[in-house]
C-alpha cells in the first residue's frame, strides 16, 4: 500500500509538496520561537553567573536585579561601606566586590568597583569575563570597557574618557575636570556587562570629591591629588555588592542573616531566583508568539485537508479501480489517512533538520546580534509532545476525506 | 455457478427495472445487449456486489449475496470477478505492469494461482497480441485498443471464475473490436472461467454462447 500511495503522491507532486512545505513553514516558525524562546531565557537567567547572593539595600529583589544587573533603573538608597566590612569578615564568604552606581558616559552606565570584578563575575554558562584588548584597570584614573561601549563610541585602549554625573548628560553635570584612560576592552558576552563603562570605586569616589546634593561645589583641577590623606578616597557608601559563598548549600541561612543585620536594612537576593521571576514576567511576549505559531499550523492542517479532499475528484478513476479489483473501503480510507500522515512526518522531519542546521550554522552570529543562544539539539521531549499532537491532528483531520472515500459507494464510483 | 434470483432495482429518482433471470455456468459466454440506460451496468455493479440489493437475491456457487455483509462482498469480487470498464480502466501513475498486478493485489487465492507474475503478465500481453514494448510505456501513451487489452488482462489475471465487462469495445472501432474480442477469447479459460459483457452493439453476439437482450425483455 505504501507504494502504491507514494506514487500516487508523486502523481500530484506540485501541490502534495507545497502544502508540504506549508506545514513544514509553520512547524519551522513555531520549533523557531520555542527555540529562540528557550535561548532567551537561559541567555537571560545567565545575564550573571558565578554570583551566588546580590547584597543591596533592603528593597524588592526585582529592583536590586535591575539595576545591578541590568543597570535600569537607580537605586533608591546606598550601604554603608561598614556594613560592606562587616559581611565581608563573615566565613562562610568567598569573595565579595563592591559596586557603585549612578553615574554614565555618553548613555553608557558606569560601574564602578574593584579589579577583582573581572575575576569573580561570570555570565552564560560560567564563562570567565575576558579582554579583547588591553588589561582591567589598576589605577584609579584608568577605566575599563564593554564591547559594545568600545564599538559604538570606537574608544580602544588608550582613549580619554569623561563621566556623567546622573544617567543623562546635561548641563555642568559633566566631571570633566577628570578624564579617564581606557585600559581594557572586554570580549563581548550578549548580557548588559557589554554595555558598561567600569571604573576603579576610588577613581569614582575621588569625581564626587568636590560634589555635594549633585551639585559641582568646587573644581579637583584646584586640588592636588598626592596631597591627600591615603584613606579619603575610600568610598563611604556602595550601591550593592555581589557574592561568592564557599558552599551554596549556606545561601539560606546567609541571606535570612543579611536580612536579620541589624545595623542597616540591607538584604541578599539569589540572583537565578530573581532572574526566573524577573522572566515571568518578561516571557509572557512569546507565549503570544507560540499561540500565533500555533494558528498557523491549524491554518496549514486545513489546507492539507483541503488539498486530500480536492484531489479526491481528481482521483477517482483511482479509488474505483482499486474498488472494482476487491479493495475494501477501508484500504481507500487508509491511504487518505496514510497520505495526511506522511506530509506531516515529512514536514516535521524536514522542520527539525532546517531549524537544527540553522541553529547549528548560525548560534555565533545569533548570539552575537541579540545575545541569545539557542541551544543546539535535534529535539527536545517538549518538542515532541508537540510534534504528537500535530501529528495527531493532522491524522484525525484526514479523517474526515477518508470518512467522504469511505462512503461513497462503488456503484456511485463505476457509472 | 451464478444465479439472478427476481432482481429488481428502484432508482432513487423513481425508475423501476425488473431484470430477466441470469444463470450462467463455467466455460460460458453472455451477452447482455439493450439500448443505453436499460440497466445493465447495474445489473453488473449488482452482480459486481459493488451496489446493494434491494429485490431478490443472487447465488455464487453456494453463498447468498442477500446474506452478506459488505466486506465479503468486496472479497469475493477481489477472489472471483475480474472487471473491465468502459474506459479510463488505467491507473495514470502506474506502469502497464502495475496496473496488470492490480488485479490480483487484493486476492490472495487470484495471486496464489499465480507462479511467477512477470511470466503470466508476459504470457496474457503475448496472448492478447500486445508488444512487450507496451510494458515500459508510460500508460497515457498507449492507444485505447491496447488500454483495453491492458485491462483485460488484469482482468483474467489470476483466472478469476467470472469476468464482467461493461462496454469494453464502444470505444473501439469495428476493425479493432474483432481483434479485441479474438483475442479475450482465445485467452479466456473455458474450463474455469465464464464471462457476461454487456454492450449495445450486437453485432458481436456472434462470439458468445448465448444473447441476453434487454430491449425484448421489455417489449
Amino acid at each position: 500500500m505504501l507504494s502504491l500511495l507514494l506514487k500516487s503522491m508523486r502523481s500530484r507532486i506540485i501541490p502534495t509538496s507545497l502544502v508540504t512545505i506549508s506545514l513544514m513553514a509553520s512547524m519551522v516558525l513555531l520549533l523557531s520561537i520555542e527555540r529562540i524562546q528557550q535561548g532567551a531565557e537561559e541567555g537571560f537567567n545567565q545575564s550573571i553567573s558565578g554570583v551566588d547572593a546580590i547584597i543591596g539595600p533592603r528593597s524588592s529583589s526585582l529592583e536590586l536585579v535591575l539595576y545591578t544587573v541590568f543597570h535600569l533603573g537607580r537605586p533608591t538608597n546606598n550601604i554603608t561601606t561598614k556594613t560592606i566590612d562587616d559581611v565581608k569578615q563573615r566565613s562562610d564568604i568567598s569573595w565579595l566586590v563592591p559596586i557603585a552606581l549612578g553615574d554614565s558616559h555618553r548613555g553608557y552606565r558606569v560601574v564602578a568597583t574593584e579589579p577583582n570584578y573581572f575575576k569573580h563575575i561570570r555570565y552564560g554558562n560560567n564563562q570567565p569575563l575576558t579582554f579583547s584588548k588591553g588589561v582591567p584597570f589598576a589605577e584609579l584614573s584608568e577605566a575599563t570597557l564593554g564591547s559594545d561601549v568600545a564599538e559604538k563610541l570606537n574608544y580602544s585602549v588608550g582613549s580619554e574618557i569623561q563621566i556623567t554625573h546622573g544617567s543623562i548628560e546635561s548641563l555642568g553635570s559633566k566631571h570633566d575636570d577628570f578624564s579617564f584612560k581606557v585600559t581594557g576592552v572586554l570580549n563581548k558576552t550578549g548580557t548588559p556587562i557589554d554595555q558598561v563603562v567600569f571604573l576603579d570605586l576610588k577613581g569614582y569616589e575621588l569625581l564626587h570629591l568636590g560634589w555635594k546634593s549633585g551639585k559641582k561645589v568646587f573644581s579637583l583641577e584646584d586640588i592636588d591629588l598626592s596631597s591627600l590623606p591615603p584613606d579619603a578616597l575610600n568610598p563611604k557608601t556602595v550601591t550593592a555588592a555581589f557574592v561568592g559563598l564557599k558552599s551554596k548549600l549556606t545561601i539560606f541561612n546567609f541571606s535570612k542573616n543579611i536580612r536579620e543585620y541589624p545595623e542597616e536594612a540591607i538584604s541578599a537576593v539569589i540572583p537565578g531566583i530573581a532572574l526566573s521571576e524577573l522572566w515571568s514576567i518578561v516571557g509572557l511576549v512569546d507565549k503570544g508568539f507560540q499561540l500565533l505559531s500555533w494558528i498557523i499550523i491549524a491554518i496549514s492542517l486545513i489546507a492539507m485537508v483541503t488539498l486530500i479532499i480536492a484531489s479526491l475528484d481528481n482521483r477517482k478513476q483511482e479509488m474505483t479501480i482499486y474498488r472494482a479489483n476487491g479493495a475494501s473501503p477501508k484500504f481507500l480510507a487508509a491511504m487518505v489517512i496514510y497520505e495526511s500522515l506522511v506530509i506531516g512526518l515529512v514536514a516535521i522531519i524536514g522542520a527539525i533538520i532546517l531549524v537544527t542546521a540553522v541553529t547549528y550554522f548560525a548560534t555565533n552570529q545569533l548570539n552575537l546580534a541579540l545575545g541569545v543562544s539557542p541551544s543546539f539539539k535535534w529535539i527536545s521531549l517538549n518538542e515532541i509532545k508537540v510534534f504528537s499532537i500535530i501529528l495527531l491532528s493532522g491524522v484525525l483531520s484526514g479523517l474526515i476525506p477518508a470518512a467522504m472515500v469511505f462512503r461513497k459507494n462503488l456503484h456511485q464510483a463505476l457509472s | 455457478m451464478l444465479q439472478t434470483l427476481g432482481l429488481e432495482y428502484h432508482y432513487q429518482h423513481g425508475k423501476k427495472i425488473v431484470f430477466p433471470e441470469i444463470e450462467i455456468e463455467r466455460g460460458q459466454r453472455l451477452l447482455i445487449s439493450g439500448f443505453s440506460g436499460c440497466g445493465k451496468t447495474t445489473l453488473l455493479s449488482l452482480i459486481a456486489g459493488a451496489l446493494q440489493l434491494q429485490v431478490g437475491d443472487i447465488k455464487f456457487d453456494d453463498q447468498d449475496y442477500t446474506s452478506m455483509s459488505s466486506l465479503l462482498l468486496d472479497r469475493l469480487r477481489a477472489n472471483h470477478i475480474g472487471y473491465i470498464f468502459q474506459t479510463l480502466n488505467l491507473i495514470p501513475f502506474l506502469s502497464v505492469s502495475e496496473n496488470i498486478g492490480l488485479g490480483i493485489r487484493f486476492s490472495q487465492s487470484r495471486k496464489s494461482r499465480v507462479g511467477n507474475l512477470n511470466q503470466e503478465i508476459n504470457r496474457l500481453v503475448d496472448s492478447l497480441g500486445l508488444d512487450k514494448e507496451v510494458l515500459n510505456t508510460p500508460v497515457n501513451r498507449l492507444s485505447v485498443g491496447q488500454q483495453q487489452r491492458v485491462a483485460a488482462a488484469r482482468a483474467l489475471l489470476g483466472k478469476p471464475d467470472l469476468i464482467l465487462a461493461d462496454e469494453p469495445t464502444s470505444a473501439l472501432d469495428s476493425d479493432t473490436t474483432k481483434k479485441f474480442l479474438n483475442e479475450v477469447m482465445e485467452t479466456f479459460d473455458a474450463s474455469k472461467q465464464a464471462i457476461i459483457m454487456v454492450s449495445h452493439d450486437a453485432s458481436i453476439a456472434p462470439y458468445f454462447d448465448s444473447v441476453i437482450d434487454f430491449n425484448k425483455h421489455y417489449a
